[in-house]
């Protein structure tokens, strides 16, 4: 797990004009499961933006497998390819069934006919658990089958990133589980890289090799290591706060 | 132990605990207070709650503004806690509000004008990369079926309708002003011009503006809340070719039949205020009509429709686009798709007027 796939130099960036991270710099390994985290506001969800190439920063480099994703369309094109993003509210379209949906990557990016783009979905749908659904419209699903149908669009097109904006935002402590250990059967099971944005606890024990911790004041990085060691052995009282939270709370 | 305020000269002493339920005696407490300079003692006071300390800090700032000061005394760690969220507002510097001067009063202008030049420029913008993904892209032929029967064939009772009352009221008024004179003749050629240079393709685009253009910018910008438009576009699709040219392609082919059914249809509305208010004979209607149009007044309204087309599709869709933060933003965008698309959809008629009286065989001025 030394290979680099992401690499970010120096972001500096935000929204409209104002600043959020400041010259930040951090890498993502093959097949590690990342967890970013922090308090609300401190750029989590926006450094995921930058690495998906939804934003240009105001300076620096993201480099996906050493290519900088900004130098040409091209290349964000083609990085755009080899990642899958699980958004928040999962994203479906709402005209579409959710099989639809997990079809949408393979009628755009493949030569495959109907019938096997829909051998493909289904099989996608069915690690996630949501073969059942397959017919169903998004909207009139819950919402943790919207994010599992949503994780199915994502992996359709087997990305070697997959990026997740809270996971487990709205859902129950069961569902939340439930989410997490078909994440981490991805991570186990196809060796794709995860990189999880995610400020629940039991989540972020459960299933991630590196934790990096954001904090707003800073506008960046204030701690990266495992979230066992973080826990128990940092001497940074943010960090010391927010893992010092009884779990569940 | 529930709280208790007592006054004493200058001095005013919160005694017990003190929540969200006393907030009513505190501020009586604290408005009444005219003296300069105020105690208020803490000594016996347990626990405040925020909304009691929220309360103390905003009515000590009003009185500060005032002369009036209020010395806190004594408070305990935990109230000093609560206490201290507010003076951190406190020591946070609030930009003033502008005053209305004379130079303000530019800067409003120039702020108001470089936002439209924002919008013009980034609707200029959206335009050409539209036409990029239409003819560079493919044909998405269930969307855009999809599009051509909403904007198009759900469409067609209100063009009919609007465009025949159009065409009565015109006859009418026409026919009624002309009659006087004797020239109640000329009414059907007058109606023919008006309707196919004009009135239908106009109030056709008026109509599909008002229906699909809203329902574009509803639809993308509800798509850009929900975050499905992020979705597309890290998935790689090219989200102009996806979003956009559909709703383009679509336009192009049913607005042009739109705006002849309309053109029909305001032409029957006429024939209709003829037989009704003036007795005329539909052959004399339909003659005098057929004797004053040329073919090149009917292109002429499918020529427009295109340019109509553009503007409808193109800016409900990137005022769509354009939505961020929540609801509320995508009914602003739908207004704002509305209101741009007709004000286009008037300046280009009035640009195409000039052009039409060089174009039409025997016209001149």
């Amino acid at each position: 797990m030394t290979e680099k796939i992401i690499q970010i130099e120096s972001l500096t960036g935000g929204y409209d004009g104002s600043v959020v991270l400041q010259n930040v710099s951090m890498d993502v390994f093959k097949g590690e499961v990342l967890v970013i985290v922090g308090r609300s506001g401190c750029g989590k969800s926006t450094i995921t933006r930058y690495m998906v190439g939804l934003q240009k920063p105001y300076s620096g480099r993201i480099l996906f497998d050493g290519i900088d994703i900004w130098s040409s369309s091209k290349a964000l094109d083609s990085a755009r390819r080899r990642w899958g993003v699980l958004f928040q509210s999962g994203a479906l379209l709402g005209n579409y069934t959710v099989i639809e949906n997990v079809m949408l990557p393979l009628k755009e990016f493949t030569n495959l006919n109907r019938v096997e783009m829909m051998d493909v979905a289904l099989s996608k749908l069915e690690v996630v658990g949501m073969e059942h659904a397959a017919f169903e419209n998004p909207l009139e699903i819950s919402g943790g089958m919207q994010k599992r149908a949503g994780l199915a669009r994502a992996m359709v097109l087997d990305p070697e990133v997959l990026f997740f904006d809270e996971p487990s935002a709205g859902l129950d402590p069961v569902t939340s589980a439930e989410l997490d250990e078909t994440i981490l059967s991805v991570n186990r099971s196809l060796g794709t890289t995860l990189v999880i944005v995610t400020h629940e606890l039991p989540s972020i024990f459960a299933i991630s090799d590196r934790v990096i911790m954001l904090d707003p004041d800073e506008q960046g990085i204030i701690a990266t290591g495992s979230a066992r060691d973080l826990a128990d052995n940092s001497e940074d009282p943010r960090v010391r706060a927010f893992f010092g939270r009884k779990i569940g709370e | 132990m529930k709280g208790e305020i007592v006054h004493d000269g200058d001095i005013i002493s919160f005694t017990g605990r003190f929540n969200i339920t006393d907030i009513r005696e505190v501020t009586s407490s604290l408005e009444g207070i005219t003296a300069s300079e105020t105690i208020l003692n803490f000594t016996n006071c347990k626990s405040i709650d925020a909304s009691i300390a929220a309360r103390i800090w905003s009515v000590s700032e009003a009185k500060k503004r005032k002369g009036i000061s209020l010395l806190c005394q004594s408070m305990n760690t935990d109230i000093q806690k609560t206490f201290a969220r507010f003076r951190a507002i406190d020591n946070r510097s609030i930009a003033p509000a502008p005053k209305r001067t004379l130079l303000y009063n530019f800067e409003d202008i120039g702020d108001r004008v470089l936002a439209t030049w924002d919008t013009v420029s980034g609707l200029l913008s959206f335009t050409a990369q539209a036409f990029r993904a239409l003819f560079s892209g493919k044909v998405r032929g269930p969307i855009t079926a999809y599009y051509m029967e909403q904007s198009g064939v759900m469409a067609v009772p209100i063009v009919i309708a609007l465009n025949w009352l159009m065409g009565v009221v015109l006859g009418y008024q026409a026919g009624y002003q002309m009659k006087q004179f004797g020239g109640e003749l000329f009414m059907p050629a007058l109606l023919a011009y008006s309707i196919c240079w004009e009135i239908g393709p106009m109030m056709t685009a008026v109509l599909v503006a008002g229906r699909s253009g809203s329902a574009f910018a509803a639809e993308i910008g509800t798509m850009k809340v929900r975050q499905e438009i992020d979705a597309l576009e890290v998935m790689g699709f090219n989200l102009y070719g996806y979003v956009v040219t559909p709703k383009m392609i679509a336009l192009f082919i049913v607005m042009p039949l739109l705006v002849t059914v309309a053109n029909f249809a305001g032409m029957a509305g006429g024939l209709a205020a003829g037989g009704f208010f003036l007795k005329m004979p539909s052959a004399v209607y339909i003659a005098e009509v057929r004797k004053a149009l040329i073919p090149f007044d009917l292109y002429w309204g499918v020529v427009k429709s295109f340019f109509y087309s553009t503007i409808i599709s193109v800016t409900g869709s990137y005022m769509g686009m354009r939505v961020r933060g929540g609801p509320a933003a995508v009914g602003k965008a739908t207004t704002s798709a509305v209101v741009v698309s007709i004000f286009l959809v008037i300046l280009v008629d009035a640009l195409l007027s000039l052009v039409f009286v060089h174009l039409r065989p025997g016209l001149s001025l």
